[in-house]
């Protein structure tokens, strides 16, 4: 299989080269992170409810719908991408799709633990290490071929995140803020010193060829270049961020898997700020301390004082 | 509530990548079968054609999201899309719990009729799934 190690790269490359792989009806795995931050939203997301468009234009963010699926993530330099292209009638991918993230997210999962941290697999797609989530993935068929994406997070800004999604309120603003930094983590949560690109890289594609057979080192070529190109424009056209998406009643955010924020409507318009995890309810008004469990970080701690803010009826 | 992935009700044809037809004179409604929906797994969003689109058989027609996974919508016929189940865009768990009822996805005019001679007969189809049921049964051993 060919190999892209890529490095650092245009944000819209991160997400066009593999697009374009499987559009040409090439497999291959790509290793990479952008240079600049983004904005990408799912295949299903809507835009208008999901983004706070003005946040994003002030900050200069710009946005990507991608053809796979999940929700709105904001990705920067912090991310290490590993990308996979298979032609779907590859026989290591089993009938039910979902299975194969079992298989695809060991690399990650091992070069995680080497460095350290005790990730293990979520079923279906998750990377967690003492419960958090420190890995984003997600799926799809592009083209005749299918991708699966995932990204190692060294560091992620939690405040930037929970800024740039629309929020009914600076209530549940504060509560998304809490909550991710309750229910994810980074590499920099647990070492002094993250590992380099050049450290993951190798450590991911080390991982790769022993799950898949030998990777052949190449860079872009002329075709994918211009496929890319090409699917830049498709991709970041503003009618293609706008299609109509996933509405929902109320605003509801996933978190990780099995964990939602979610704004509940009540009698008196007023609302409630509801954590969903593991099928279970909690009103966040009447757990203030929720969030704030001895597992989190001193930092996170600090920030769960939000909460407080919330109980306190602003 | 789980539908039987093994349930192929009779009077309907079927396609090797898991939709059904209900073939009436020159229309046809689909759906996702049974063992269909089971593959996939809870659909939490459908992305069907629009009235008046034409669509091919097995061209990428739309597309449905399952948890961590978009798949596409490959209809097996030919024709224009003449009604689509608005239900299923606001809630898509009755391609799930009910996919020969509520759950089918849209009507189509069919373009070529003679398409439905290559599609599979309630037993051809029930045989067809065994197959992947023991592959599907290989693949989680090998996983």
């Amino acid at each position: 299989m060919d190999l892209y190690d890529l490095a650092g790269i245009d944000w819209w490359s991160t997400q066009c080269y593999y697009h374009a792989l499987a559009y040409l009806g090439r497999e291959g795995l790509i290793i990479c992170y952008p240079t600049s931050p983004y904005v990408c939203l799912g295949l299903h997301d809507d835009l208008e409810q999901e983004i706070d468009r003005s946040y994003c234009e002030a900050r200069g963010l710009p946005l990507l719908r991608r053809e796979t699926g999940g929700g709105v993530v904001y990705l920067d330099c912090n991310q290490i991408f590993f990308q996979l292209v298979l032609r779907r009638d590859n026989p290591v991918l089993p009938l039910k799709r979902q299975r194969f993230y079992k298989h695809f997210l060991q690399p990650a999962i091992r070069a995680c633990q080497l460095f350290g941290l005790p990730a293990e697999l979520r079923e279906p797609a998750d990377i967690v290490a003492c419960g958090r989530k420190c890995s984003g993935n997600a799926a799809g068929d592009i083209g005749e071929c299918v991708a699966y994406v995932g990204n190692i997070l060294l560091d992620f800004d939690f405040d930037l995140m929970s800024s740039l999604l629309w929020v009914p309120g600076p209530g549940f603003k504060e509560c998304l803020r809490v909550a991710m930094r309750r229910y994810l983590t980074t590499l920099a949560d647990w070492l002094p010193v993250p590992p380099s690109y050049l450290q993951l890289s190798t450590a991911l594609a080390a991982g790769f060829a022993g799950e898949f057979g030998p990777l052949n080192r190449r860079l872009p070529d002329e075709e994918l270049e211009a496929e890319a190109g090409r699917l830049k424009q498709r991709l970041t056209d503003r009618s293609w961020l706008s299609l109509p998406g996933h509405k929902t009643k109320e605003r509801r955010i996933k978190i990780a898997e099995g964990v939602y924020l979610v704004e509940s409507g009540c009698a008196r318009g007023e609302s409630r700020i509801l954590l969903l995890r593991d099928g279970m309810t909690t009103d966040l008004a009447d757990c203030p301390d929720l969030l704030s469990d001895r597992n989190i970080s001193p930092d996170t701690q600090h920030r769960a004082s939000a909460l407080e803010y919330i109980a306190d009826g602003a | 509530m789980q539908v039987d992935k093994r349930f192929v009700p009779e009077g309907l044809l079927y396609a090797r990548n898991d939709y059904w037809v209900k073939a009436t004179a020159d229309e046809a409604v689909i759906g996702l079968t049974a063992y269909g929906q089971d593959v996939t797994g809870d659909i939490l969003y459908l992305e069907l054609p629009p009235v008046g689109d034409s669509v091919s058989r097995g061209e990428d027609s739309g597309s449905i999201e399952s948890g961590k996974w978009v798949g596409r919508l490959l209809p097996p016929v030919t024709g224009t899309v003449l009604e689509r189940n608005s239900v299923l865009e606001e809630d898509p768990s009755g391609a799930n719990q009910d996919p020969y009822g509520v759950g089918w996805l849209i009507r189509v005019r069919l373009a070529d009729p003679s398409e439905l001679e290559v599609l599979l007969s309630p037993a051809a189809y029930r045989e067809w799934i065994e197959e992947q049921i023991r592959r599907e049964q290989e693949e989680e051993g090998a996983l």
